[in-house]
C-alpha cells in the first residue's frame, strides 16, 4: 500500500507539498551516471535501484591530494634528560620554508640550526629523597637499631630505585664496612653478622627519617594540608602492624578454594541478616506509630454533657499537637540514620545496629524512642571535619557544659576548692613543693589535662599520708598501752595476790584497744579490708 | 564515509612514545640469534648459534651449516645456561648476524665476505676492514642477557659493542624483562620455555627481582633427549635418520621398516653435524606431535575408580609421523609421556648418563619457589600476569596445563596467563620487547653513551642496567 491510496482512503487531497520535491532529489544525481551504472539504474525504472556503485571515490581522493612526496631528513638530536652529550639520529620531517619571507627568516635561521632537544627529555622525573648532613643525623636521626652507614645505603637505595620498595627489599645487600685493624690491639676484628631487613623494617626506617628530615625543613604547623598528611602518614607508619597485615594476606593467599567458598556464602549470609534486620527495624517502627495513637477508651458517658465534650475536644487537640511534634522529632531523628546508609556500608551497618538496639531498650517504657537523636540531627547539619583536621586546628571535644554562666579557672580550680580548707592547705603546700604553682600560668588543653592528673595524684598521696599517720599513731598507742600493761604486771607480780576483779577490768580492757593493732600483720589486714568494704559488705549481704 | 574522522575512544589520548633511533636489537640465545631495527615486529636476521668449523675456518649461517662438508664439526659458543662461554666466536656469529641481514653493507656471500675466510688471508682484508667504518657506527645496540648472567660477560659485551663494532650507544637488558614488555606488561611472572633452560622470574616495573630467579634445564634439549630416550624404548626401536642422508626414499606402510637409499660419504659426517642434524628431526617431532597433558591433574593421577588420566589419554586420536627415511608410525600415549617430565619429575623418562630431574626443577616448583622468594603484596599482581615465552611454549597443552597447575597450586588467586597467540611472538618473545623499549622515546637518557664508557670502563653496565 503507498501513501497515496492511504490518502485516497481519508479523501485528502492526492498531492501534498513535500512529494515533488523528493521526486527532484531521486532524479537529481540521474544524469550523472555513465555506461553500465545509468543502464543498471535505468532497469529500476521509477524506482531508483540503491545499489549505486561508488567505487570511484579512493581515486578521486588520491587524485586530488596528488603533491610532491614529503621530505624527510636524518636529524641528529640531544637529550637534555642525559648528563653527557648524546648525539643520536631520528627521521624528521624536513621542516618546509615558506618562499616568501625568506629575507625575514635570514636572522633566524641559526637560531633554527641548532641542535634539537628530544620531546621525551622532560619524562626524566626522579623521587626525592630526604637529605641530611652528619648534624643532623646526630641530633635527630639516630637509631639503636641503624649506623649511619646503613641509613645512607638505605637512602642511596630508595634513590636508585625510585621507591619501588619490593626491589628495594629484593636487592638490599648491605655491607658492614670492615672496621679498620691497625687501630689498635684493642679494638678485636668483630665482623657485624648481617641483618636481614624486612621490607617493614627499611619502610619504617625510612618513613621515620623522610618525617623527621620534613618536620625540620617545614615545621608541622606551616605544613599544607597535603604536606601534613603526608607527615602524619609517614611518621604512623606501624611496622608491625604492616608484617601483621602482611602474615593475613598471606593466609588468605593460601586458603584453598573451599575456605573461599566458605568465607563468600558467610558474606552473603551476613548481607542477608542486615537486610532483614534492616526490614524489622522498620516494621518495628511502623508499630509503635500505631501505638502511639490516642487510646480511644474509657466511659462513653462522661461525653454526654456540653462540658465534657469540650474536654474531649482538649484532649483530642493536645494529643494532636504531640503527636505531630512527635512525628516531626521522629523525622529528624531518622535522619543520620538515612544519611549514614547512604554513605558506605560500615556506618550503616553500625547505624542500624545502634537504632535496633535502640528500640529494645525501649520496648518497656513503649515511649517515644527517638528523643535523643534531637542533637545529634543538628550536628549532622555542620560540615564533620576529619580527625586530621581537626588535629591541625586543636578542636578537641568536652563534657558537656552545665548551664549558666561560669568561668574556666573555676574548672580547674575545682578539685582543690571543692576539698576542705585543711585539705586545700596540705594540697597547696605539695604544689609549692614541687614548685607548680596553683594558678596556672599558661593553661592550654594539654597543660590542664595534665594538672587534673597531677592533683589526683596529690589526693591519692595525701590519703595514702593520712592512713599512715593513722597507722603510726595506733602502733604508738599500743606500744604505749604494752608498755603500761607489763608495769603494772609487774606490780601485780610485786603485789603477789591482788583482787580477781582488776585483773578482769584489765582483761577488758586488752580486748577493746589491742585486739585490732597489736601486730603489724594485723594491721595490714586492717587495710586491706578498708580497701575492700565493698565485695566484704557483698558478701555479708549474700550470707543473709 | 568517504572521510572517516576518528572518534574520541580511537584517537592517541597521550603523547605517542616512540621515537626511533635506528637502533639494532640482538638477542642471543642458546639455539638461535635474532637480531633486528628495533620497532619492527619481528627480527629480520635469525640465525643458528650453532656454527661450523673445518679446521680453523668458521662456517655461520643456517644455508652452510647444514650442508655436509667433510669433517665439519658443529660447536656452540653459547654455554648449556644461555650465557656466552666462547667470546672470540660468539662475536664473529654476532657481528654475521648482524651484518648479513641489517647493516648497510649487504653480506654477498658467506663464503666470499671474509667472515668465513681463512684467518691467514684474511689479515690482509681485516685492516681494510678496519679502515673503513666499524660496523654499528651509527647505531645504537640493545643486547639481551639472561637473568643469571655473569659481571665477566656483561662487561664483556659492552667491550665488544663499544671497542669492536663502535657503537655510539650501548644498553644489555634482561630477556625475561624484555618479554614482558613484549606483552606489555612491566609487572610480570615470566615463565620462558627456552631450548636449554627454562626460567620463572618475578619482574616489578620493569626490574627482575633477583630472590626470584629459578632456572631448569627441563627445556627443548631436555625434551629431544626424552625423545631420544622414548625411540630407543619402543618396539620397534624408532631408527632417526636425519635428511640428510637419506637419497631417496619409497613410502611405506605404517610401523614397517623404511625402504630408503642413502647417500654414502667418503669422509663420514662428524658426530655433532649428525646430532644438529638429528635435532632437526627431533624438533619438528616436537612441533607436530608432542602434546602436553592439559590437564586437570597428572597424566598419572586418577579421574575415577580403576582409570587415569592415561587412559583418557591413550584414547585421543593419535599422530602420525614420517621419519625422513619414510618410515612412519602412529603415535599415541607416547606423546603425552614426553612433555609429562616437565610437570611431574616421576614421569619422566629414564636417560641414560643423564641425572634424572629434581622435583624443585618442575615448572610449579619453580612458580611457587618464584613466588615464595618475592613481597607478599605482589604476589597476587604477578598471578594476573603470567607472560608465557619461548619456542618450547609452543607444545600445544601447554598452556592449558599451566593453568591447571596454577589453579591447583593457588585456588584462591585469580590466575591469568598471557600467551601470545603468534607462533612468531611466543619465540622472539624478549627480541620483540627490545624492540619496543629500543623505540621508545624515553629510552634515549638510558642508553649508555660512548662517552661514559671511556669515562667508567666496563664496569658503567653493572651499574646502569640492573
Amino acid at each position: 500500500m503507498t501513501s497515496h491510496d492511504v490518502r485516497d482512503m481519508l479523501d485528502l487531497p492526492g498531492s501534498a507539498a513535500p512529494r515533488p520535491a523528493k521526486k527532484q532529489k531521486l532524479a537529481g544525481p540521474r544524469p550523472n551516471l555513465k555506461g553500465l551504472a545509468r543502464e543498471v539504474q535505468s532497469l529500476g525504472g521509477d524506482n531508483p535501484i540503491a545499489i549505486v556503485p561508488e567505487i570511484s571515490i579512493f581515486k578521486k581522493r588520491r587524485l586530488a591530494s596528488r603533491k610532491p612526496a614529503a621530505k624527510w631528513e636524518l636529524k641528529p638530536f640531544k637529550n637534555s634528560a642525559r648528563e653527557d652529550d648524546l648525539v643520536l639520529r631520528h627521521w624528521k620531517r624536513k621542516a618546509e620554508l615558506p618562499p616568501a619571507p625568506v629575507e625575514e627568516n635570514v636572522e633566524t635561521a641559526p637560531v633554527e640550526e641548532e641542535m634539537e632537544d628530544s620531546t621525551f627529555a622532560k619524562f626524566n622525573v626522579k623521587v626525592n629523597t630526604p637529605k641530611y648532613d652528619d648534624e643532623q643525623y646526630r641530633s635527630r636521626l639516630e637509631s639503636d637499631d641503624w649506623t649511619k652507614d646503613e641509613t645512607d645505603y638505605l637512602i642511596g637505595l630508595v634513590q636508585e630505585y625510585d621507591l619501588r620498595w619490593p626491589i628495594i627489599w629484593d636487592r638490599y645487600d648491605y655491607q658492614p664496612p670492615v672496621p679498620a685493624l691497625d687501630e689498635g690491639e684493642g679494638s678485636i676484628a668483630i665482623v657485624p653478622a648481617t641483618k636481614t631487613r624486612s621490607m617493614e623494617d627499611m619502610k619504617a626506617r625510612y618513613y621515620k627519617i623522610a618525617a623527621t628530615m620534613m618536620a625540620i625543613h617545614n615545621p608541622v604547623q606551616f605544613m599544607g594540608q597535603a604536606e601534613f598528611s603526608l607527615h602524619e602518614m609517614m611518621n604512623n607508619f606501624d611496622a608491625k602492624q604492616e608484617t601483621k597485615r602482611k602474615q593475613f594476606a598471606e593466609l588468605n593467599f593460601r586458603r584453598s578454594r573451599e575456605e573461599a567458598k566458605e568465607e563468600e556464602s558467610l558474606l552473603l549470609e551476613l548481607k542477608r541478616i542486615l537486610a532483614r534486620n534492616d526490614k524489622l527495624t522498620e516494621e518495628r517502627k511502623e508499630l509503635y506509630a500505631r501505638l502511639e495513637a490516642p487510646i480511644s477508651s474509657g466511659n462513653l458517658g462522661l461525653y454526654s454533657t456540653s462540658t465534657g465534650l469540650q474536654q474531649l475536644l482538649q484532649q483530642l487537640m493536645t494529643v494532636d499537637k504531640s503527636k505531630k511534634r512527635k512525628s516531626i522529632m521522629g523525622m529528624e531523628g531518622m535522619s543520620p540514620a538515612v544519611v549514614g546508609q547512604g554513605n558506605s556500608q560500615q556506618t550503616s551497618g553500625s547505624g542500624d545496629r545502634r537504632e535496633s538496639s535502640n528500640h529494645r531498650e525501649s520496648v518497656p517504657s513503649s515511649t517515644a524512642p527517638n528523643n535523643k537523636k534531637g542533637p545529634q540531627a543538628a550536628g549532622n547539619e555542620r560540615r564533620k571535619l576529619t580527625e586530621e583536621e581537626e588535629r591541625v586546628y586543636g578542636v578537641s571535644h568536652h563534657d558537656r557544659l552545665p548551664g549558666g554562666p561560669q568561668f574556666r579557672h573555676e574548672k580547674i580550680q575545682k578539685p582543690i576548692t571543692s576539698k576542705s580548707s585543711v585539705q586545700q592547705q596540705k594540697i597547696n603546700n605539695v604544689l609549692a613543693e614541687l614548685e607548680v604553682p596553683i594558678r596556672l600560668v599558661m593553661p592550654t588543653a594539654d597543660v590542664g589535662v595534665q594538672f587534673e592528673q597531677l592533683l589526683s595524684a596529690i589526693n591519692t598521696l595525701l590519703d595514702g599520708r593520712k592512713v599512715a599517720d593513722k597507722l603510726t599513731s595506733e602502733i604508738a598507742l599500743a606500744t604505749e598501752q604494752k608498755r603500761l600493761r607489763e608495769e603494772k604486771e609487774k606490780e601485780n607480780k610485786e603485789a603477789g595476790g591482788a583482787e580477781g576483779g582488776a585483773e578482769v577490768k584489765v582483761e577488758e580492757e586488752r580486748e577493746k584497744s589491742a585486739a585490732p593493732s597489736v601486730k603489724a600483720g594485723s594491721v595490714h589486714k586492717r587495710s586491706a579490708s578498708v580497701l575492700s568494704t565493698v565485695s566484704d559488705k557483698s558478701t555479708k549481704r549474700q550470707k543473709k | 564515509m568517504a572521510s572517516q574522522t576518528m572518534n574520541s575512544s580511537m584517537q592517541p589520548t597521550d603523547v605517542y612514545g616512540g621515537d626511533e633511533v635506528s637502533a639494532i636489537v640482538l638477542d642471543p640465545g642458546y639455539t638461535s640469534v635474532r637480531a633486528g631495527f628495533a620497532g619492527e615486529e619481528v627480527p629480520k636476521s635469525f640465525v643458528s648459534a650453532h656454527y661450523g668449523q673445518i679446521g680453523d675456518q668458521l662456517i655461520f649461517g643456517d644455508n652452510e651449516i647444514h650442508n655436509y662438508k667433510p669433517g665439519m664439526e658443529i660447536r656452540n659458543p653459547m654455554g648449556k645456561d644461555g650465557v656466552v662461554e666462547d667470546w672470540d666466536v660468539a662475536t664473529k656469529l654476532f657481528e654475521y648476524s648482524i651484518t648479513s641481514r641489517l647493516t648497510r653493507f649487504p653480506q654477498s656471500d658467506p663464503r666470499s665476505n671474509g667472515l668465513n675466510d681463512d684467518p691467514k688471508d684474511a689479515d690482509v682484508e681485516m685492516d681494510a676492514v678496519e679502515e673503513q667504518e666499524k660496523t654499528l657506527e651509527e647505531h645504537p645496540l640493545l643486547m639481551t642477557e639472561t637473568a643469571w648472567s655473569t659481571t665477566k660477560s656483561r662487561e664483556k659485551s659492552i667491550e665488544i659493542a663499544m671497542e669492536n663494532w663502535g657503537c655510539p650507544a650501548f644498553w644489555l637488558a634482561r630477556n625475561s624483562v624484555l618479554a614482558a614488555f613484549a606483552s606489555g606488561k612491566a609487572t610480570a611472572l615470566v615463565v620462558d620455555v627456552g631450548a636449554s633452560n627454562v626460567s620463572v622470574i618475578s619482574i616489578h616495573d620493569g626490574l627482575i627481582l633477583k630472590k626470584s630467579i629459578q632456572k631448569s634445564p627441563l627445556a627443548g634439549n631436555w625434551l629431544s633427549s626424552q625423545l631420544r630416550s622414548l625411540f630407543g624404548s619402543v618396539e620397534p626401536k624408532v631408527d632417526l635418520v636425519p635428511h640428510f642422508m637419506v637419497r631417496s626414499k619409497t613410502p611405506v606402510d605404517a610401523g614397517a621398516p623404511a625402504q630408503a637409499i642413502y647417500r654414502e660419504f667418503k669422509i663420514p659426517p662428524t658426530a655433532s653435524f649428525r646430532a644438529l642434524e638429528e635435532d632437526r628431526v627431533l624438533t619438528e617431532f616436537k612441533e607436530s606431535v608432542i602434546q602436553v597433558w592439559p590437564g586437570p591433574g597428572r597424566l598419572s593421577s586418577g579421574t575415577g575408580p580403576g582409570s587415569t588420566n592415561e587412559d583418557v589419554a591413550r584414547s585421543q586420536p593419535g599422530r602420525v609421523f614420517e621419519m625422513p627415511d619414510g618410515a612412519n608410525q602412529m603415535w599415541g600415549l607416547e606423546r603425552f609421556k614426553v612433555g609429562e617430565g616437565m610437570w611431574d619429575e616421576k614421569a619422566a623418562l629414564p636417560v641414560a648418563g643423564e641425572i634424572p630431574p629434581t622435583k624443585a626443577q618442575t615448572i610449579p616448583e619453580m612458580i611457587k619457589a618464584s613466588l615464595g622468594g618475592v613481597d607478599m603484596d605482589l604476589r597476587p599482581t604477578l598471578l594476573q600476569n603470567v607472560v608465557v615465552t619461548g619456542g618450547t611454549s609452543l607444545i600445544s597443552g601447554f598452556n592449558d596445563r599451566l593453568n591447571a597447575e596454577l589453579t591447583v597450586l593457588y585456588p584462591g588467586a585469580r590466575i591469568k596467563i598471557q600467551a601470545a597467540g603468534l607462533t612468531s611472538e611466543r619465540r622472539f618473545g624478549s627480541w620483540i620487547g627490545g624492540s619496543i623499549l629500543g623505540s621508545l622515546g624515553t629510552f634515549h637518557q638510558m642508553w649508555i653513551s660512548k662517552k661514559e664508557y671511556d669515562e667508567f670502563g666496563a664496569n658503567v653496565v653493572e651499574k646502569r642496567c640492573k
